[in-house]
């Protein structure tokens, strides 16, 4: 067992997030009113004069049908460019890798798992992707996919303080995300961790020569801009393959808890910026309670099994005690509840990125992580994770509302059976995108396991349903690399379609419901009025967005992750 | 009340040429800006601030040529050396980071066994020294380049054994070369291998 003196700085990390979310939270809520914030002398004209270029202004605001479009705009216009650069990347004059042009369909995968904020490569970085992707197709990927979901939540959640229909202009919410949130942070955060170790250079590799002999390849580059943004974006693509488990990507204790916070500061802060632009801050409580609730339930299991000694390894000759030394898959410079925050955070934020092997963990914490990205929204990705749970409130105070007989409506709006529609249509085609191709693929042959597995084994089953629902999640993070052969054109393609529906399919829902609330008149409150601002509310939508997960997926769960759990191989 | 004391908004929607334009051109300020102007701009103060790591943390010998980095793991395996965590790529980085065999899998315990034996016959002075789980566990980047203090002690009468050196003076070496967290709460003790090799060598002769 652990003892519990290492468990403080990860309390005190998670405390001091919980702190400074609320300031940070209104700073956000500030951006997205279009309110004076600090360095608007600096970035006011800056702004001002790309609005001008781009041919918009903050005072068009637009329908939830122009914002869509807009959105898919930019991000087709981000998935062609990427396409086009990985296809052919063989052919970029200052290349110095020799990474050979992606086929069709590993750039297909690729360019949908960069536009999505999912970062799920079928690739290993080192060998297969060339420096021009690494210097300019990814940053462009990773700052835009990130700023498109803080966007839309900020658009979504305008709908409730207007009535004229619209939700705000997106190119006008893109660059005020850039300009005020991402670009100063990643670069603060680019630097600390460049203080931490993390190299930034534009040098490729350098040869060295190993004490024993031979030659080794030490591969460099701007590792530590891309990390910051990749964590502080929800992205979690890793620079090496090893990602954040790579001591060269995150060489201390130290780092690994800076990457813990730049995951944690966005999302964590979210419903803040909800109180603020609706300005009834008591309501971003409820959501705040439902996220931490759910985060230290998954947090307390994952490291408690972690730290539970693996009956599969008992009674080896010869090997000491397994209380003594780390588990299996984990680097030696982190403490075990320090890897255990950072992989926590990391899925249920839907970053994706990676500080140990989750293929080597034990099955009740394979199980925690798959919970993160089944409810995608205990806090989810930046933006779209507190989109998805505030469609599971519309559909709650719905629910919610006909079980007592009172009209559903929430901070003044009335609920119709447009927006259930539209909510219930998000939080199914995530199931929807998960299971179909499951199905597909375990039933129809699709799955062809490494020799170092059991073929058909509970293990592999667990690794095929992680992978696409970590693609229709957004998330990003891969179970077990190698247990079978997700590189074929099956699982690409079939990648591709889960990422880009499990991204805009909710997106769209949400603009919808947010574009209908904002063509409503606000309902005064009145004796009926549901108190939303509450305890009760608080543990309602909890238990809510439990349940509806825990029955969405059962069935599934039953065949893979319980089954290990009871024993199976 | 939802409007902030703005002009009242435009009703004019966007063109499609409109959306064109507006998406094309910030897309091209975009590679601009993230793609060129953001890591420029990070490389640029890092290499004044910490030069040596932004550099990749290199080690050099005393003979000038590259030994490697601090933060990447290379094959140590000699009898005269202390040995970093086995890599099922030979600490190669192009070949990434595999999975072990999942929790379950018998062939994680078909592993561990190997990597014992293995350690018990090259790494140990004698046979019949229990090796510290955390020297025989895969790690999770396959280029780690730490080890727990007690799988560097374990190490330490092989290794005095094949300098000639006394078991008390290797010891206080490795006791030297302990990194100790910072913060007591933060982080572990470890041992930086590639250092303490390397001081060895320093100190020593290179076996």
């Amino acid at each position: 067992m652990i003892e519990l003196q290492s468990l403080w700085d990860v309390i005190f990390l998670v405390a001091l997030v919980v702190a400074i979310a609320p300031a940070f939270g209104a700073y956000l809520g500030r951006v997205y009113l279009d309110r004076p914030t600090f360095g608007d002398t600096v970035l006011g004209p800056i702004e001002r004069g790309i609005y001008r270029l781009l041919g918009t202004s903050p005072r068009r605001s637009m329908t939830a049908r122009e914002y869509m479009l807009a959105v898919l705009f930019v991000n087709v216009g981000v998935f062609a460019f990427l396409y086009v650069f990985f296809f052919f990347q063989n052919l970029l004059p200052y290349d110095a890798t020799g990474a050979p042009g992606m086929s069709w369909d590993l750039a297909l995968h690729s360019a949908a798992s960069f536009t999505t904020n999912t970062d799920f490569t079928h690739f290993t970085n080192e060998t297969q992707m060339s420096l021009g992707a690494l210097f300019i197709a990814y940053p462009l990927a990773l700052f835009v996919s990130a700023a498109t979901g803080l966007s839309v939540a900020a658009a979504m959640i305008r709908g409730w303080v207007r009535r004229d229909g619209t939700i705000g202009n997106f190119y006008v919410d893109l660059v005020r995300t850039i300009s005020r949130v991402l670009l100063p942070l990643a670069t603060l955060f680019a630097l600390v961790m460049v203080f931490e170790g993390v190299p930034q250079t534009f040098t490729n590799y350098v040869l060295a020569h190993p004490l024993t002999g031979g030659t080794q390849e030490i591969f460099l580059g701007p590792v530590a801009s891309y990390q910051a943004i990749s964590l502080l974006g929800t992205n979690g693509g890793g620079f090496y393959s090893a990602n954040m488990a790579s001591p060269i990507a995150n060489p201390s204790a130290l780092s690994n808890l800076f990457g813990v916070f730049a995951m944690m500061l966005i999302p964590f802060s979210t419903p803040f910026a909800f109180g603020q632009i609706i300005r009834k801050r008591g309501e971003a409580w409820p959501f705040m309670g439902t996220i931490l609730i759910v985060f230290a339930i998954a947090l307390g299991l994952f490291i408690a099994y972690q730290a539970a000694t693996n009956p599969a390894l008992a009674g080896i000759v010869g090997l000491g005690p397994q209380a003594a030394g780390y588990p299996v898959g984990q680097e030696t410079r982190f403490s075990l509840p320090e890897s255990a925050l950072f992989q926590v955070v990391s899925v249920y934020d839907n970053v994706g990125a990676n500080n140990m092997q989750i293929g080597a963990i034990s099955p009740v914490a394979q199980l925690v992580l798959l919970f993160g990205m089944f409810t995608q929204s205990t806090p989810g990705g930046d933006g779209t994770g507190f989109g998805v749970l505030l469609l599971f409130a519309v559909l709650g105070v719905f629910v919610g509302g006909l079980m007592v007989g009172r009209t559903p409506e929430y901070l003044g709006k009335k609920i119709t059976t447009g927006h259930v529609r539209w909510a219930a249509l998000a939080l199914l085609v995530h199931p929807a995108v998960i299971l179909i191709p499951f199905v597909v693929a375990v039933a129809g042959g699709f799955v062809s396991t490494a020799a170092a597995t059991l073929p058909g084994s509970a293990h592999t089953f667990s690794s095929v349903l992680y992978e696409f629902t970590s693609e229709s999640a957004n998330n990003g993070s891969a179970l077990s690399a190698g247990s079978f052969n997700d590189t074929t054109v099956f699982f690409n393609v079939a990648g591709a379609v889960v990422m880009l529906v499990g991204r805009f399919v909710p997106i769209w829902a949400m603009l919808a419901v947010g574009g209908m609330f904002s063509g409503q008149e606000v309902l005064p409150p009145g004796p009926g009025t549901l108190q939303t601002a509450s305890t009760t509310f608080t543990i309602y939508i909890t238990l809510f967005l439990i349940i509806v997960s825990v029955l969405l997926f059962l069935p599934v769960i039953a065949l893979g992750p319980l089954a290990q759990i009871v024993g199976g191989p | 009340m939802s409007a902030p004391a703005a002009p009242p908004p435009l009703s004019r929607a966007h063109s499609i040429t409109g959306h064109l334009r507006a998406a094309g051109l910030f897309l091209v300020l975009m590679v601009l800006v993230a793609g060129f102007g953001y890591p420029l701009v990070v490389t640029g103060i890092a290499d004044v601030l910490d030069p040596g790591a932004a550099h990749g943390s290199l080690i050099y010998g005393s003979n000038g040529t590259l030994v490697g980095s601090t933060l990447v793991a290379q094959n140590l395996s000699a009898p005269w050396l202390f040995w970093e965590r086995p890599s099922p790529t030979d600490y190669n980085m192009t070949l990434g980071a595999p999975s072990p065999p999942g929790p379950s899998d018998p062939g994680l315990r078909a592993l561990l066994n190997e990597t014992i034996r293995y350690i018990q016959k090259y790494g140990l002075a004698t046979v019949n020294v229990t090796v510290p789980f955390a020297w025989a566990a895969p790690s999770a980047s396959s280029i780690d380049p730490d080890l727990a203090p007690q799988a560097v002690l374990v190490q330490v009468p092989r290794v005095a054994e094949a300098r000639n050196l006394s078991i008390a003076v290797v010891t206080a070496l490795v006791n030297n070369h302990i990194v100790n967290p910072w913060l007591p709460y933060v982080g572990v003790p470890y041992v930086d291998v590639l250092s303490l090799d390397l001081a060895l060598i320093d100190q020593y002769g290179p076996r």
